[in-house]
């Protein structure tokens, strides 16, 4: 049965110091579908200051949106609530105090299994993640790529369709950010019931990783403008000036048909009075 | 985002700040460590043997106080072993209290209702308490509970402060994680607030014992019916026997190390993970 996930007209605005609003957000729409059986990654793509973070906020019920909705649909249709969605937060937030296997328990037990329950789930998660060895270790000793994995797991273990990633490429440098879309791929094809969601400026990583890419404007741009900012940094990409991928995904990288929605290019700033 | 692990590596990576920083002097070893800490006590001690300074008693003569005041009558409010022990029982009766209550008050300042009291409480901190004297009299009996009463409201204050800030640094991130795994109010203060500020909390309970030792001395002037280190000191500074002072002194010195130790002990024992070092 396909899940959905539905943004219909949502609007947010921050009010700023000087007594102005800022329209983040103004009637965005976005339909994301969770067939099971297929793995799915999708991205939500966008420069700096295109809305990206707030609209990962209102999909995983962190914050409200000022009008519009985000209706889930599991069984029946709803609206999204905390806890609905997971979140993969940048930077990889953990819990500190405890070690990377209760990191994943505690997770599982408040989703309603037993302990016992919930350590076998959190060693097959840590074995699927490779993560054995760091079982008793704290996140403090952890590299950024094993806390990413633990975080990842952590949103995994609860089994919700969707699972958000904020920014999962950023401040890495070419080869890390490979590993990041092998992992990422590799994880969307053992977890084909879930759908990956990639909050992400990174449009080269956008483009080889997911099978949807949906472009989020930044402010007072057009749709032309939009598109042509995308069209543009691909091309760069195609030729291979912006950012070399490996070798092995480049054949794969150029053949690959995306479907490109625009979704929404906010106005600039209002003036409240 | 600041862990309480990262902290805690910050804080014991502190102590090579100063090689780090002037890199002429190296990284001393840790046998020339311990050598420089000996080395630094030789030289104070030296400094103490030879003070021309007229208001500070030679060694011998704290000597020889401390041979009288541990041989007077055992009940005697002149009794070394006697003071010591009614402030040391004072100082950690009146601890536990204090950090009792300003935990309770500092960990439910989470509940918007009680954060206006919480400040209203901090505000206290400038207070002298012993200008509360009377209020504590009229409250409860001179000597032992109101000294107690004192010495817990005072020292409290302080540790409100201190606590509710180390609470006020907890990442808004980590709430939100906790909140995404769909955890319930009691379990995000658990998980988010409480378990993880507790090692910390220790820190500060072991940074206010130092405190509350000023305090003693001061409320124990006050209340100087049962004896005790600030009631002796009191009496020793008014009849100008200044080896005497500077014997409780060094005992006040010698109590707050162990009680340092103490503590670091505590926080190792209770959270072990607090003294892994940061990944290389």
């Amino acid at each position: 049965m396909e899940e959905l996930l539905n943004i219909d007209n949502v609007s947010k605005s921050f009010p700023l110091n000087d007594g102005k609003t800022l329209q983040v957000l103004s009637d965005v729409n976005l339909r994301i579908l969770n067939i099971p059986e297929k793995p799915q990654i999708l991205s939500i793509l966008g420069p700096s200051g295109g809305g990206k973070t707030t609209l990962l906020r209102i999909l995983a019920g962190l914050d409200k949106p000022d009008s519009g909705r985000v209706i889930i649909k599991d069984g029946s249709m709803r609206e999204v609530k905390i806890g609905d969605i997971g979140v993969v937060f940048q930077r990889y937030p953990l819990f500190d105090d405890q070690t990377v296997l209760n990191n994943l328990v505690e997770p599982a037990k408040n989703g309603g299994l037993s302990a016992q329950e919930a350590k076998a789930k959190a060693l097959k998660y840590l074995e699927e993640f490779e993560l054995v060895r760091q079982a008793d270790s704290y996140p403090m000793q952890l590299s950024g790529g094993q806390r990413q994995r633990v975080a990842i797991a952590q949103q995994l273990i609860q089994e919700r369709r969707y699972v958000i990633l904020d920014e999962p490429f950023s401040g890495l440098d070419p080869n890390n950010i490979q590993k990041v879309i092998n992992l990422l791929t590799h994880t969307a094809e053992q977890h084909t019931d879930n759908t990956f969601i990639i909050v992400t400026h990174d449009v080269t990583s956008a483009m080889i990783i997911s099978d949807h890419v949906h472009l989020l404007g930044k402010p007072n741009d057009t749709e032309e403008k939009g598109g042509a900012y995308f069209v543009k940094e691909y091309d760069m990409i195609a030729e291979g000036l912006a950012y070399q991928p490996d070798i092995e995904d480049l054949p794969r990288f150029l053949e690959i048909k995306k479907e490109i929605k625009y979704v929404h290019f906010p106005r600039l700033v209002i003036a409240r009075n | 985002m600041v862990t309480q692990v990262e902290k805690n590596n910050q804080s014991a990576s502190r102590q090579n700040i100063f090689s780090e920083t002037f890199r002429f002097c190296g990284e001393p070893a840790r046998f020339m460590r311990a050598n420089l800490f000996v080395i630094w006590i030789v030289i104070l001690f030296l400094f103490w043997m030879f003070t021309p300074i007229q208001g500070i008693p030679y060694p011998s003569e704290v000597l020889a106080a401390f041979q009288r005041m541990f041989a007077s009558e055992a009940n005697d409010t002149s009794n070394l072993v006697y003071n010591t022990w009614t402030t040391l029982k004072l100082n950690i009766v009146g601890l536990f209290f204090a950090s009792v209550v300003s935990l309770l008050i500092a960990y439910f300042s989470v509940l918007p209702i009680l954060q206006p009291l919480n400040q209203i409480l901090q505000w206290f901190r400038y207070l002298p308490i012993v200008a509360f004297n009377l209020v504590f009299l009229s409250i409860f009996t001179i000597g032992w509970s109101m000294k107690v009463a004192m010495l817990s409201t005072g020292m409290a204050f302080f540790l409100i402060t201190s606590m509710t800030a180390e609470i006020a640094q907890i990442p808004k991130l980590k709430y939100e994680l906790a909140r995404v795994l769909n955890y319930g109010d009691f379990k995000v203060f658990w998980t988010v607030v409480l378990r993880p500020t507790l090692p910390a909390m220790i820190d500060i309970v072991a940074q206010s014992a130092a405190m509350g030792w000023v305090m003693i001395v001061a409320i124990e002037t006050f209340n100087r019916t049962e004896g005790g280190i600030g009631a002796a000191i009191y009496s020793y500074s008014s009849t100008n026997q200044k080896a005497e002072v500077y014997v409780y002194l060094i005992i006040i010195g010698i109590i707050a190390i162990l009680e340092d130790q103490f503590f670091y002990w505590l926080k190792r024992i209770l959270f072990p993970y607090t003294t892994i070092s940061e990944r290389a």
